[in-house]
């Protein structure tokens, strides 16, 4: 195990952490907005999944990773749209029509992927390049973790603290938030709560779909059935686990990444441990932190509970 | 709601029908159905497949023959399983969908059992080896109640993780542990043969169909007298309903849900049985995979009753059954069968809904 610990080792185990966190932030940080607007997306998976497939497409097809990441946000976008419309127009149980749009996504996914590469081989792209931020990314350690990494880890962890001030210091989040504790206050008012339902689960999915496209681009060079592998799942997890908040969130996700980040180095080193145990790691720290979990003082009151006047 | 005068313009507003009727609710279903095919129909269409042709050979290849319907009653088998799994399950408000990870624990479990009773008499042996399948189902059940009375954790999140989990336990079994196929040198990631003894006789000299089937068969019947004719059912139903006033009336939750999910995964552990001893005679992954999920489409499209699942488990397990033929004659690929499923599913959860609700315009009404 000292091997584990040798400094190039951990530098990039950290490095790696950084880069897996963030698809996982993406989604969750989404998804806090439509949490706390009362709307329990559980089509996260669905949505990161059906993200990652529109990239892959579109990477694939026009040969520009930026236009994959435009495809993957307006991909996220549909399925907000259809979560929305089950969610806040036709006021299904919200768990269950997260979990029609998982399975809708694993099928479409693959029965689109098995017609794209029907009679080729399967194409593949050229994905993100590292983009060192000058000056920071020489300090040692420091530089190689936090600043050598692509562009889009950057955006992810900048919009924790973007997302943090729309919540909490503007009209428009304190609506929001509003939304999922009391609606009929802001209904009342006569403030119109489908619309705000409409954009929270919005901006939930983009985001969401925007992280699946980075997990297609960022890791990979061609697309794989279930290539989320429960990462959207995670980021529900992560959520809960942090409470509603974003510094919480941003703290679950980071357990996530780094237990995932270890199991892919643990089977680069090749130790004489069955590598499963550690693949399994974040799936079995997801339930631990939820057994653990004492505080949920922040969970929306009216969180998944469709709204009748 | 006495504020509705306050509203300047007249708006369509969703109220519950107190008695939705039987036509209204058919018409619905109808709908969605065709809805469902058309949106099918168009997935087809748009990415140039022959849709006349990939939809009569989906259909002959399900129900065109005698043998076809052997191989979809086949199909069908695990497919009611888990289906009627999700029933049990949902109609108590326990979303879990722990089905998948269930039919894996069933199949481990019933392997496990028949390397242990080896050497049993026959009938004794195959008794035992569907028992510990339907306690590996059981168990893994549970653990998801368990956490979700103890802990307060989230079933569809726990049972989520649940499934990735015992699909990583399995792969270390199969690939590297210790039942791997020995004396293949190759790695298929399963186990050698299973002893023809256990394996589950076949139905009226056909090759498909087995024992399995008639499983299927007696749980969809157990499970209508469980949920309308027992007090059990009578706690599921209420806990669906009103749980805070069953509470009152004294009964312990967390032992019901327990309960609840318990037999829900031995019904889904009977899936992994049926298809490892029945079909395919070895423990192996990619026969299980997927069981679990499209039986919580076939439980929902059935309407969370046992004959209805029955029903929608058949109309599945032919489509699954003619994708083949599909694949090789109309050159369409066999993944449109899930996509069609997800499909449907969403169109009869709208239908539910429309079903239950009608559109009155306030202002018209006396609210």
């Amino acid at each position: 195990m000292s091997e584990l610990f040798s400094e190039a080792i951990l530098i990039s185990i950290l490095a790696g952490t950084v880069r897996i966190m963030t698809p996982i932030l993406f989604a969750a940080i989404g998804e806090l907005v439509t949490q706390r607007a009362g709307i329990w997306n559980m089509g996260v998976e669905g949505t990161m999944l059906m993200g990652a497939f529109t990239a892959y497409i579109v990477a694939t097809a026009t040969g520009s990773i930026w236009l994959a990441v435009l495809g993957a946000m307006m991909a996220g976008a549909m399925m907000g749209l259809l979560t929305a419309f089950m969610t806040a127009t036709m006021r299904v149980d919200h768990f269950i029509s997260g979990l029609g749009i998982n399975l809708l996504v694993g099928g479409l996914t693959l029965y689109w992927f098995r017609i794209y590469i029907k009679g080729r081989a399967q194409p593949t792209f050229d994905g993100f390049d590292n983009v060192a931020i000058p000056g920071l990314s020489a300090i040692p350690w420091i530089g190689e973790i936090l600043f050598t990494q692509r562009l889009l880890t950057y955006v992810a962890f900048a919009m924790v603290p973007v997302i943090w001030f729309l919540l909490y210091r503007t009209r428009w989040g304190l609506e929001l938030r509003c939304l999922g504790e009391n609606p009929k206050a802001l209904d009342i008012k006569g403030l119109n709560i489908v619309r705000r339902q409409y954009v929270a689960v919005l901006i939930g999915s983009v985001m969401t779909g925007l992280g699946g496209g980075f997990l297609m681009l960022g890791f990979s060079d061609r697309f794989l059935a279930d290539i989320t592998a429960g990462r959207g799942w995670l980021a529900v997890v992560a959520i809960i686990a942090g409470n509603w908040m974003p510094r919480g969130v941003l703290a679950a996700v980071l357990v996530f990444a780094l237990l995932e980040s270890v199991a892919t180095h643990v089977q680069v080193l090749g130790l004489n441990v069955p590598h499963q145990i550690f693949l399994a790691m974040p799936y079995l720290a997801s339930i631990l932190l939820l057994m653990g979990l004492r505080r949920k003082t922040n969970q929306p009151v009216k969180l998944g509970i469709p709204y009748f006047r | 709601m006495t504020d509705v005068a306050t509203y300047p313009r007249k708006r369509l507003k969703l109220e519950r029908r107190v008695n939705p009727s039987f036509s209204w609710t058919f018409t619905m279903y109808l709908a969605a159905t065709l809805l469902g095919l058309a949106l099918s129909a168009l997935l087809l269409w748009t990415s140039g497949a022959d849709v006349v042709k990939a939809f009569s050979t989906l259909l002959t290849g399900a129900f065109g023959s005698q043998k076809a319907w052997v191989a979809t009653l086949s199909k069908a088998t695990p497919l009611i399983l888990t289906g009627l799994a999700t029933v049990v399950a949902f109609r108590a408000q326990v979303w879990s969908i722990g089905q998948e990870g269930q039919v894996y624990a069933g199949a481990m479990g019933a392997y496990l059992g028949c390397l242990m009773f080896a050497g049993l008499p026959v009938w004794l042996y195959l008794s035992l080896i569907i028992l510990s399948g339907m306690i590996g189902g059981a168990l893994l059940g549970s653990i998801a109640a368990w956490l979700k009375d103890r802990f307060d954790v989230n079933e569809i999140i726990s049972t989520v993780m649940m499934n990735y989990l015992i699909v990583f336990l399995l792969s270390y079994l199969l690939g590297g542990g210790p039942w791997t196929e020995v004396a293949s040198t190759v790695v298929y990631q399963q186990t050698g043969p299973v002893p023809a003894l256990s394996e589950l006789p076949h139905l009226m000299g056909s090759k498909k169909l087995h024992l399995g089937f008639v499983f299927a068969m007696v749980s969809a019947v157990i499970c209508y007298v469980l949920l309308e004719k027992t007090p059990l059912g009578y706690e599921i139903r209420a806990m669906g309903y009103n749980p805070v006033a069953l509470a009152y009336r004294g009964t312990n939750i967390g032992r019901t849900i327990i309960l609840v999910m318990a037999i829900s995964g031995a019904i889904a552990g009977l899936a992994g049985v049926s298809q490892i001893f029945g079909t395919s005679h070895r423990l192996r992954a990619d026969t299980l995979y997927g069981l679990g999920y499209t039986g919580i489409i076939i439980g929902m499209i059935g309407g969370l009753r046992p004959l209805g699942t029955v029903v929608a488990g058949i109309v599945f397990g032919g489509l699954a059954s003619g994708a083949l033929y599909m694949k090789l004659l109309a050159k369409v690929p066999s993944a449109l069968v899930p996509a069609m499923e997800g499909i449907l599913l969403l169109t009869f959860l709208c239908a539910a809904v429309a079903a239950r609700y009608k559109f009155v315009r306030v202002g018209d009404v006396d609210v």
